[in-house]
């Protein structure tokens, strides 16, 4: 792990100046999410040191290093989204870097202020104009110190691949690190933000670049959470209840020991063991004598009981107009089911923690470096400044990798026996140990007019929790509503007059939490079959129906786009003979998308032919990633339409393994077509947007085949 | 124990009954083989034992003994890529690639076997591996370019 021991100053603007540990480099440094005060601080402070107060470490930054390469220190996690990959675009971009110069590093984050972590849809939305603007600032930096070194006009100094050239006289060139190096005054950062490039002028921005982070992956070589090794590191284990609401009441070594080089962890509610190899761990794990205080048993019955609307609570999301006044007429009402679900990202689980005396380091598999931090700290009791944790590349993520157990779990293992401990969990842990997409069920109520125009809609929805869960208990007094779990619950038809959404948060036995999109999918699996039934009920195709209640300006329009292009490209209207075609929308974190289902049925077997889909996530940065984001939510998406339920059985997760948890497989997989339409000047979210619609639409196609209507997620055909 | 992995031999004093995956990654460092589900449904442990594709995380390595051993580290040399490797890196297919070693070494066994797959057979032969981020079109197509490339 490179070590950040640089010494940095804050500018006036916010950014951190450091020179490399060579002396040769430059780097140039943010914080995410730095405070306000922290900023008008540091901004009456140009270029001097920072009081004892602010922590001079920044969070990302740029380095040019000697061999003229660019690195850009990251904190936000490569989980297969292709993050890493456009935000070197956007930096190359503004930096005027060739794209062969550029590499994007993991940075250990010993000072994070980002507590959002990587989740969310976020990375590139919420840095493509920090990014730019760091960029464009030191490419500012650099142009001053060129035409200084060259005694000329800043203007007639130009960037270009790395280098700058003499407008007058373009064979006398500098590179980057040619100019640092001969560079003997300060470096200054520019009072004014540097003017950003038009999109007109974008180079890399827009295009399909390779992703960056393919190479190593493909060899072997890229080290993940589960990979990570230091030099005399041990292998954990740790004892699992019986059921979920189990407690450990007692616990002795037994057998565990007689296996050489085994040492057993007993703590107040916690049996584990530490091996040298992690298959003794297991072994060891597995003979420890344990007694457990079982609690009140659950089954699968129990807990769809408890997840059921009670139209007497929840708290309003929504309201436009007067749904209670116009609720009355015509009432068309149906009730939508969808169940407990896993992640099944497949890297399991892994942190690898070393509690030292004045120190803790933590590689761990996580989205959420912030949240463990605080974890740790909370666990071992000691200052969070004391504390680094870098996450590695994530073997997927998908929301199962914003806890802290497994790392708390290798911190109390470290600390018992004094060395660096790798805990990485099995399959049967995942299913039933961790938290899950908590189950959820929507009651859907319209007030249809003569007219064929809905006149009130009403979306009531229940669900476990999803934010809650990681929250303290006084947000949750304060908000009502769960804000994961009512994801995707509004309802965006801004031509109806009167809507209106609430939701419910049920406490449940077992953990659930964080799952791609949150409640995005089961949320839009029930408003997108919703409207299709309306549709139905009045003789209307389901897309001008969709259309007819959509503004034509606006988010409306962009709305209607996706639908038209989506409809347009999937032959809407005009379906190969024995196949049907279904359609469903969303928008989440402000882009748009649509998607049509082409499906038939072969043998008493649904078989989904094609999935076409139109998406407007803003301003594109790589087309191909987008593409790429797209195709991977459609398939996620189709595996819990189509497959995946958890069943609670005696107060346990039933599923241990793929065995009896099955997922899409690429037989499975139908043809997609993706089709992007961008809009306007900024990039929006777009790793979970395209899993909302996907449920629904396929459904719906299966109403326009059979005439069934399918109400519960995973579909069963009747 | 003597194991013959990427064509080196190596000595392990694991117990004979240890499942061939953790031995090569916990013992030997070749971390590139990844573990999924230790029941050898996912696929993202399989390893080629004399040219076959095998789930190393229920492979013993009792039974491996003397025999060649080729996990993704030795597919290729580092400078050039496997003809599936590089149709993997051409088609642009692993999102996280935690799934994607045993995905290649699965397509690598595969298209020795049958140089000549139609698109059905493609089909059947990658159905067995997991890829959560769904990357599952672009295996198809990199798959099928593979094979052109192969036969040349």
């Amino acid at each position: 792990m490179p070590k950040n021991k640089r010494r940095w100053r804050v500018s006036r603007r916010g950014f951190l100046i450091g020179l490399g540990v060579t002396g040769a480099g430059l780097a140039l440094g943010w914080r995410f999410g730095l405070p306000a005060l922290h900023l008008g601080i540091a901004k009456g402070l140009d270029n001097a040191s920072a009081p004892g107060r602010i922590k001079t470490e920044p969070q990302a930054w740029l380095e040019i290093q000697p061999d003229n390469t660019v690195m850009l220190h990251m904190p936000k996690v490569e989980m297969g989204q292709g993050i890493h990959t456009a935000l070197a675009q956007i930096a190359a971009e503004e930096l005027e870097l060739s794209w062969e110069q550029i590499r994007v590093v993991s940075a250990p984050t010993t000072h994070i202020l980002d507590s959002f972590g990587t989740t969310g849809s976020s990375t590139i939305s919420s840095l493509f104009t920090p990014l730019r603007e760091a960029a464009a600032t030191m490419r500012d930096m650099l142009q001053s110190k060129a035409a200084s070194l060259w005694s000329i006009e800043k203007s007639q100094a130009i960037a270009m691949n790395g280098e700058f050239f003499q407008q007058q006289s373009p064979s006398t060139q500098l590179s980057y690190a040619e100019i640092i190096k001969q560079n003997n005054s300060e470096w200054v950062i520019p009072k004014e933000k540097p003017v950003l490039k038009p999109i007109s002028e974008y180079r890399l921005i827009g295009q399909d670049m390779p992703r960056v982070d393919l190479p190593s992956k493909l060899t072997g070589q890229a080290i993940y959470g589960y990979d990570v090794k230091v030099d005399g590191m041990l292998y954990g284990a740790v004892a699992r209840p019986p059921s979920f609401n189990a407690k450990l009441k007692s616990a002795k070594a037994g057998q565990a020991t007689d296996i050489a080089g085994v040492q057993v962890v007993i703590e107040e509610g916690f049996a584990g063991v530490v091996a040298d190899t992690r298959t003794k761990a297991r072994k060891a794990v597995e003979l420890l004598e344990l007694e457990w205080e079982t609690g009140d048993v659950f089954q699968q019955a129990d807990l769809e009981k408890l997840v059921t609307v009670n139209p007497n609570q929840g708290t309003v999301i929504q309201r436009e107009g007067n749904v209670k006044k116009n609720l009355k007429e015509n009432i068309i009402t149906a009730e939508y089911r969808t169940p407990f679900a896993a992640h099944a990202h497949l890297e399991p689980q892994a942190a690898l923690v070393d509690v030292q005396a004045d120190k803790v380091i933590a590689i761990v598999a996580t989205q959420m470096q912030n949240y463990v931090r605080n974890a740790l700290a909370d666990f071992l009791k000691r200052d969070k400044e004391t504390i680094e944790v870098t996450a590695p590349f994530l073997g997927g993520g998908f929301g199962r990798k914003a806890g802290d157990d497994v790392a708390v779990e290798a911190a109390r293992l470290s600390k018992a026996v004094g060395k660096p401990v790798h805990v990485g969990w099995t399959r049967k842990e995942e299913f039933q140990n961790g938290y899950v997409r908590p189950a959820s069920h929507h009651v859907l109520k319209a007030s249809l007019g003569s007219d064929g125009k809905i006149q009130a809609l009403e979306h009531q929805q229940a669900s476990g929790k999803v934010a809650f869960g990681f929250l303290p208990g006084f947000v949750e007094w304060m908000m009502g509503a769960d804000f994961g779990a009512w994801r995707g619950a509004t309802l965006h038809y801004n031509g109806i007059a009167h809507r209106q959404a609430t939701a419910q948060v049920i406490d449940l036995p077992l953990r659930t939490g964080w799952w791609r999109g949150l409640g995005l999918l089961p949320n839009i699996f029930a408003i997108e079959s919703f409207m299709d039934e309306l549709a139905a009920a009045s003789n209307q195709d389901p897309l001008q129906f969709r259309l007819n209640h959509l503004s034509d300006s606006g988010f409306g329009q962009r709305m209607k786009g996706v639908l038209q292009t989506a409809a347009e490209k999937a032959g809407w209207g005009n379906p190969v003979a024995g196949h049907a075609l279904g359609i469903a929308c969303c928008t989440d974190v402000k882009t748009t998308v649509a998607q049509v289902a082409e499906v038939s049925i072969e043998n008493n077997q649904l078989r989904i032919h094609k999935i076409t889909c139109a998406i407007d996530p803003g301003l594109v940065i790589n087309p191909d990633g987008v593409k790429a984001q797209t195709q991977g939510a459609i398939v996620m998406g189709l595996s819990s339409t189509l497959k995946e339920a958890l069943t609670i059985k005696d107060s346990q997760i039933a599923s241990s393994n793929f065995d009896t948890y099955p997922l899409l497989t690429l037989k499975e997989t139908p043809e997609i077509e993706v089709i992007i339409l961008q809009s306007g000047e900024e990039p929006f979210g777009m790793g979970e947007p395209p899993i909302g619609p996907i449920a629904a639409c396929v459904a719906n196609a299966v109403f326009a085949l059979t005439g069934q209507r399918l109400r519960e997620l995973p579909l069963r055909l009747g | 124990m003597k194991l013959l992995i990427n064509q080196q031999p190596f000595e392990t004093s694991s117990d004979p009954q240890d499942m061939l995956l953790w031995v090569l990654r916990d013992e030997l460092g070749l971390t590139g083989s990844k573990f999924g589900c230790g029941a050898g449904i996912c696929g993202a442990c399989t390893v080629h034992v004399d040219n076959v594709a095998v789930r190393s995380c229920i492979t013993p390595i009792a039974a491996v003994e003397g025999k060649a051993i080729t996990t993704i580290e030795g597919l290729s040399s580092l400078d050039t890529l496997h003809p599936v490797q590089q149709a993997f890196l051409d088609a642009q297919v692993p999102q996280c690639a935690w799934c994607m070693s045993g995905q290649m070494m699965t397509a690598a066994a595969f298209l020795q076997e049958n140089p000549n797959p139609t698109p059905d057979d493609i089909e059947t032969a990658m159905s067995n591996n997991y890829c959560r981020c769904g990357c599952y079109a672009r295996i198809r197509i990199a798959v099928a370019q593979a094979a052109k490339a192969q036969v040349g």
